[in-house]
């Protein structure tokens, strides 16, 4: 973290980072040239030459190219031609999905078409001001109904005398719940808690997740900012059950409006004494901080976070181990996404019996999702577990200008595209698996009639693509291959068909590379040729004319 | 086996052959007790196994297949080493590489040893069915210095001479730089080869499993395979 933060610091100070503050930096920490050199080239957030120009950082993804048009970034360009002092540059999402096509101007989120965006970068138009979560109403998941009430649960146990069988009752409440990660993995939360618990090692740490970044994902930003008091109780809880004495939030770097919010929660933590060094009078101690990450969507993967946090370029581990044994500096780790611990003090509050109730059918407790994409009202929802994609869609206002569904991806671009017929099918781990996709991180993208589903699959694989660190050959050259063959083939198709050759290279991805990001690149655009084989897109890749759109 | 401890052992199946092996022996080191031969582009016996070609992925009945060469062996596992599924990956992988490879390998005019013409050969691979990487090379190379020759064209990232530089001869020059697609191999700050801080001692290009990193013919003696 050290290391990091000292580079972050004179990337803020000078604009970029020079060979010349590299040298100092390397001489006063006593690190090799060859080490900062693989920092400064591997984070997006370090730059080499300096610049005074504004900065304007425009998404390239699935939603922003949808409601922004496949030409949404180019527009940005065009539109700022021949501005003065300004840089635009496309950039992988920056989940602001809901507010799509989106662009950061000078790190600031704006939204709208390449008019509204220039007219922000060349100062005609004032940067909006940050609009906050809905803070001030109480979520579904939030088990106080007063500011002053917060942190009671984590009170509650913290007095107990029986220490011992109220961690064991905390764990098996956790696994009775059914709650599983919400970062995309599904591990039984219960389980990884139970796990770290016993671990052997010292010092034990609790990191809470907060890098999502995956196209469509935003859910985790707004149950931040609304419920900051939910994830740090949920942190001290885990560090008193696990024995852990450090907690830290690692967060996405775009994601500075709500790191301030965040921030204000920590303190207001600290000043009730539920964080330090004598939590709530127990004795216990629990420090926490918030690291921003110097940016990546690997950096979500929870190896590859804790490589960034150990100064390590941020490529994920071989596993096992598994963090839970050998995390941050191969000591026992809890990690878990912001929204599977924000779920944890009303679980533990009202009794897993309570939170099972409060899903549909079978299925058990509340779930965030974050609608995108060719939908009346985006936005971050709280539906019961199992409730169907199509009531979801209703719940979202429906598909706008009164056209009809004709797929939707689940849970992000890590998930496989589903055909409107399957929209019934209920949110959940393995509803969701049998019809041929996943829950991923709940970013359900909604797509109209009339949509190019080739394109917008490339726009995914793209995006595993360009995210991918390097590391393994499958993803590294395999996901790049991939991008190639389908751009090539558009641009002039050579008649020759080109599902073989994609299949095999889906399997190598799928099966050979060491983690999600490369065993998915290609699922999305895997799941358009089994589901709509009729498309004219579908009918040129695989070397035939015609198809319908 | 620098994990294994000798006080436990664990015992598992290997293409149908039984074998108990110490605790933290990875898969890929029993196999070679066995006499099986893993191929593998990253891993070299001499060094710390890092798993990034996937050449040495084998099949334990799990979701994926985990490189061998990292993986510990495990009580009860029953491993394929060389499955048609197994094969079949190791073909696309090695196909994958060879699209980004200049047409000629250095090493293989030189000392005749390239490790990835080697798997070529064995997988009897004849055609590539990816986009041609490796036209107008342009990753580039780097002549600087006087007696080793760089050619990012040829290089695999199988992280074999970062390892041999910074941890075995403990010189700490090379580096990985960039992301994704583009990473290659940098000295320093990114200097050249030249220029940096390298002391010329040949662990790196005595590593290298491609052209990468090869010998310079100096006093105009030429550099080539044994007979």
């Amino acid at each position: 973290m050290k290391l990091l933060k000292s580079m972050m610091a004179l990337q803020a100070r000078d604009g970029a980072i020079s060979d010349e503050a590299l040298n100092t930096l390397s001489k006063k920490e006593d690190v090799p040239l060859y080490r900062l050199e693989g920092l400064r080239s591997f984070y997006p957030v370090f730059k080499t030459t300096p610049s005074t120009a504004k900065r304007v950082q425009v998404c390239r993804d699935i939603v922003c190219r949808m409601r922004g048009g496949s030409d949404y970034c180019a527009r940005v360009r065009e539109a700022l031609a021949g501005a003065e002092d300004v840089e635009v540059e496309e950039v992988s999402c920056i989940g602001r999905c809901d507010s799509a096509p989106a662009a950061l101007v000078e790190e600031v989120p704006v939204s709208g078409d390449p008019e509204r965006v220039s007219a922000y970068a060349a100062g005609r138009l004032e940067l909006p001001a940050h609009q906050p979560a809905l803070t001030g109403e109480r979520w579904a998941t939030d088990p106080y109904s007063r500011d002053d009430e917060h942190y009671a649960t984590l009170g509650a146990y913290l007095a107990r005398d029986d220490a011992a069988q109220a961690r064991d009752e905390i764990i098996q409440t956790l696994k009775d719940s059914g709650l599983r990660g919400l970062g995309g993995a599904a591990f039984p939360a219960g389980m990884k808690w139970d796990f770290t618990r016993r671990a052997a090692g010292e010092p034990k740490y609790v990191i809470c997740n907060a890098d999502e970044s995956e196209p469509g994902t935003f859910k985790d930003r707004v149950i931040l900012e609304a419920n900051a008091h939910l994830l740090i109780e949920a942190m001290i809880l885990a560090g008193w059950v696990i024995g852990s004495h450090r907690g830290v939030i690692y967060l996405r770097h775009e994601y500075l409006p709500e790191r301030e919010t965040l921030q204000r929660a920590i303190d207001d933590a600290y000043q009730r004494g539920a964080l330090g060094a004598d939590v709530l009078g127990s004795g216990f101690a629990f420090e926490l901080e918030v690291f921003v990450s110097p940016g990546g969507y690997i950096l979500g993967e929870e190896t590859a976070l804790l490589e960034a946090l150990e100064d390590k370029r941020g490529e994920p581990r071989n596993k096992p181990p598994f963090p839970t044994n050998a995390g941050l500096w191969g000591k026992p780790t809890l990690m878990n996404n912001v929204e599977t611990f924000a779920a944890v003090p009303i679980i533990l509050a009202r009794g897993a019996q309570w939170w099972a109730d409060q899903g549909r059918d079978r299925h058990k407790g509340l779930k965030y999702v974050c609608v995108s994409g060719d939908v009346a009202k985006p936005g971050v929802y709280c539906i019961p577990w199992g409730m169907t994609v199509a009531e979801v869609l209703d719940l979202c206002g429906g598909v706008p200008g009164g056209k009809a569904l004709k797929a939707f991806s689940p849970g992000g671009s890590s998930t496989n595209f589903l055909p409107a017929k399957l929209a019934d099918v209920p949110m959940d781990f393995d509803a969701l698996a049998q019809a041929g996709s996943a829950m991923g991180t709940a970013a359900m993208v909604f797509v109209a009639e009339g949509r190019d589903m080739v394109g917008l699959a490339l726009s995914q694989v793209r995006f595993f693509r360009n995210e991918s660190c390097g590391k393994c050959v499958p993803c590294r050259v395999g996901s790049h291959k991939a991008v190639q063959i389908v751009e090539r083939c558009q641009a002039a198709p050579s008649g020759a068909d080109q599902y073989p050759v994609l299949e095999e290279l889906d399997a190598t991805l799928a099966k050979t590379s060491i983690c999600g990001l490369g065993q998915v690149a290609l699922g999305p655009l895997m799941s358009v040729f089994r589901f709509f084989p009729d498309e004219a897109g579908v009918a040129a890749l695989r070397g035939r004319a015609g198809g319908k759109t | 086996m620098s994990e294994a401890s000798a006080s436990k052992t664990v015992t598992l199946t290997i293409d149908g052959r039984r074998v108990s092996v110490p605790e933290g022996t990875t898969i890929w080191e029993a196999a070679r007790g066995l006499g099986i031969d893993i191929p593998v582009l990253c891993h070299s016996t001499r060094m710390r196994p890092v798993g990034v070609c996937r050449m040495c992925v084998v099949d334990v009945g799990a979701r994926t297949l985990p490189a061998s060469c990292v993986r510990p062996c495990e009580n009860d596992m029953e491993v394929d080493t060389r499955s048609a599924e197994v094969q079949r990956h190791r073909r696309v992988l090695t196909q994958l590489l060879l699209a980004d490879q200049p047409e000629e390998s250095a090493r293989e005019a030189s000392t005749g040893d390239d490790e990835l013409m080697a798997l070529a050969r064995q997988f009897d691979i004849a055609d590539i069915p990816y986009p041609d990487g490796a036209r107008q090379r342009p990753r580039g190379a780097d002549a600087s210095s006087p007696v080793i020759a760089v050619d990012h064209q040829a290089c695999i990232l199988c992280d074999r001479c970062i390892r041999a530089c910074d941890e075995l001869q403990h010189n700490d020059v090379i580096t990985r730089t960039g992301k994704g697609y583009d990473t290659r191999i940098a000295f320093d700050l990114d200097a050249p080869m030249g220029e940096s801080t390298c002391v010329s001692c040949g662990e790196c290009m005595a590593v290298c499993p491609t052209g990468a990193l090869t010998n310079k013919a100096v006093a105009g003696l030429k550099i080539e395979p044994a007979a």
